[in-house]
């Protein structure tokens, strides 16, 4: 028998895939809650705001003189308006999505989920302070460093999070009964 | 798995993605646009859109435009700059340059590829059916622009990041729920202070 065929490894193949369906599945149902009005209004937009007063407390801080209205930040000479897809929420998605379809105690996921996600904001905020920084002392940086390098470095960012915590899951879980089980 | 050579694996993966995305992402893009075009144009009697790829934008061309009509342009690096997050994944792997390795990702760039270009088809649909005023009013019915709209605004806000994620999952992840367990002694019971 070939080792990618043996009972061990199409179960262990059939997991993999489940929580594939399972990430997916979530990752959809996610995204239309977040992306309904209701929320995207009473929830997203706010903590877009959030982001954007305390990235600009930071660029204060910072001496960068910046100014904060609801989403965007205005430097001298430059401003940024916080869209979805800027303020980490993405990220959020994927990572409630993965640790969710991942089999493992519920108080694990939501542990994972709130460190996570809290790691995952302050990263996102170096992101915006340090893109206001870029665009206006930098300004021919700024498209490649908001598009490519600053969004993978932070999805990156949250699927390594996942990643750790899935490994340390998998340290503390027992092997599944049907994996247990013999003929 | 992880540690801090994953990480630093991931990191350097990165790195090399950015660089062969910076170096081949106008020819790639000229790779995406007629295969976008092809399927856009199956659904289309008569066949009139033209999609080129002039270098970090999409120009949407149809035939029935009227002459000197402004091109939309679409934004390309937004729809494929995943690719990046997609050679870091698989960098993730601690010989990744091993023959079965490298197969697995070329079925993966080959599975990102047609993400890009049925997303290309679903950013260009959505041109049609929401911002052509009349022209989308007349031609696009209530379901038809919502579906375009809402999987473009899905792929930009999750599935362009998920895309490379899942892909990766499927084709280059190390076993990692699937390992098997660690054997584990039996465990200490703590003393209990009386």
């Amino acid at each position: 028998m070939k080792p990618g065929s043996s009972p061990e490894a199409s179960g262990a193949r059939r997991r993999s895939l489940g929580f594939l369906a399972r990430f997916v599945i979530f990752l959809v149902a996610f995204y239309l809650v977040v992306a309904s009005h209701p929320v995207n209004d009473a929830v997203i937009v706010p903590f877009t705001g959030w982001i954007a007063r305390t990235s600009g407390k930071v660029l204060n801080v910072l001496g960068e003189s910046v100014t904060v209205t609801g989403t965007e930040i205005q430097a001298i000479g430059f401003g940024v308006n916080i869209e979805n897809g800027c303020n980490g929420v993405e990220t959020a998605l994927l990572l409630a999505a993965a640790v969710l379809a991942f089999p493992a105690r519920w108080r694990q996921r939501l542990i994972g989920f709130f460190l996570g996600f809290l790691a995952i904001q302050a990263v996102n905020i170096v992101r915006v302070v340090s893109l206001v920084w870029i665009g206006r002392h930098r300004p021919a940086l700024f498209d490649s460093s908001h598009t490519v390098i600053w969004q993978s470095a932070v999805v990156l960012f949250g699927v390594l999070i996942f990643l750790l915590w899935a490994s340390r899951q998998t340290r503390r879980e027992p092997a599944p009964p049907q994996e247990k089980a013999g003929p | 798995m992880f540690g801090g050579r994953a990480v630093v694996r991931l990191l350097v993966g990165f790195l090399i993605g950015l660089a062969a995305w910076f170096l081949f992402r106008d020819a790639y893009e000229r790779a995406v646009a007629p295969a976008a075009e092809f399927v856009i144009r199956l659904g289309e009697r008569p066949a009139v859109t033209r999609l080129e790829a002039p270098g970090r934008e999409f120009l949407v061309n149809r035939t029935d435009f009227p002459p000197g009509a402004p091109q939309p342009g679409l934004p390309a690096p937004d729809l494929h700059f995943n690719f990046v997050l997609l050679i870091a994944l698989f960098a993730l792997d601690p010989h990744p340059w091993r023959g079965e390795r490298v197969v697995r990702l070329l079925l993966a760039l080959v599975c990102l590829y047609l993400v890009h270009v049925v997303f290309l088809v679903f950013q260009v649909q959505s041109v049609y059916a929401t911002s052509l005023g009349a022209w989308s009013a007349a031609h696009y019915g209530y379901v038809a622009r919502n579906f375009w709209a809402t999987g473009f605004h899905f792929y930009q806000i999750a599935g362009r990041f998920a895309a490379p994620f899942a892909i990766w999952w499927l084709f280059g992840r190390a076993d990692l729920a699937t390992a098997p367990e660690t054997p584990r002694g039996p465990r200490r019971r703590k003393k209990r202070r009386t």
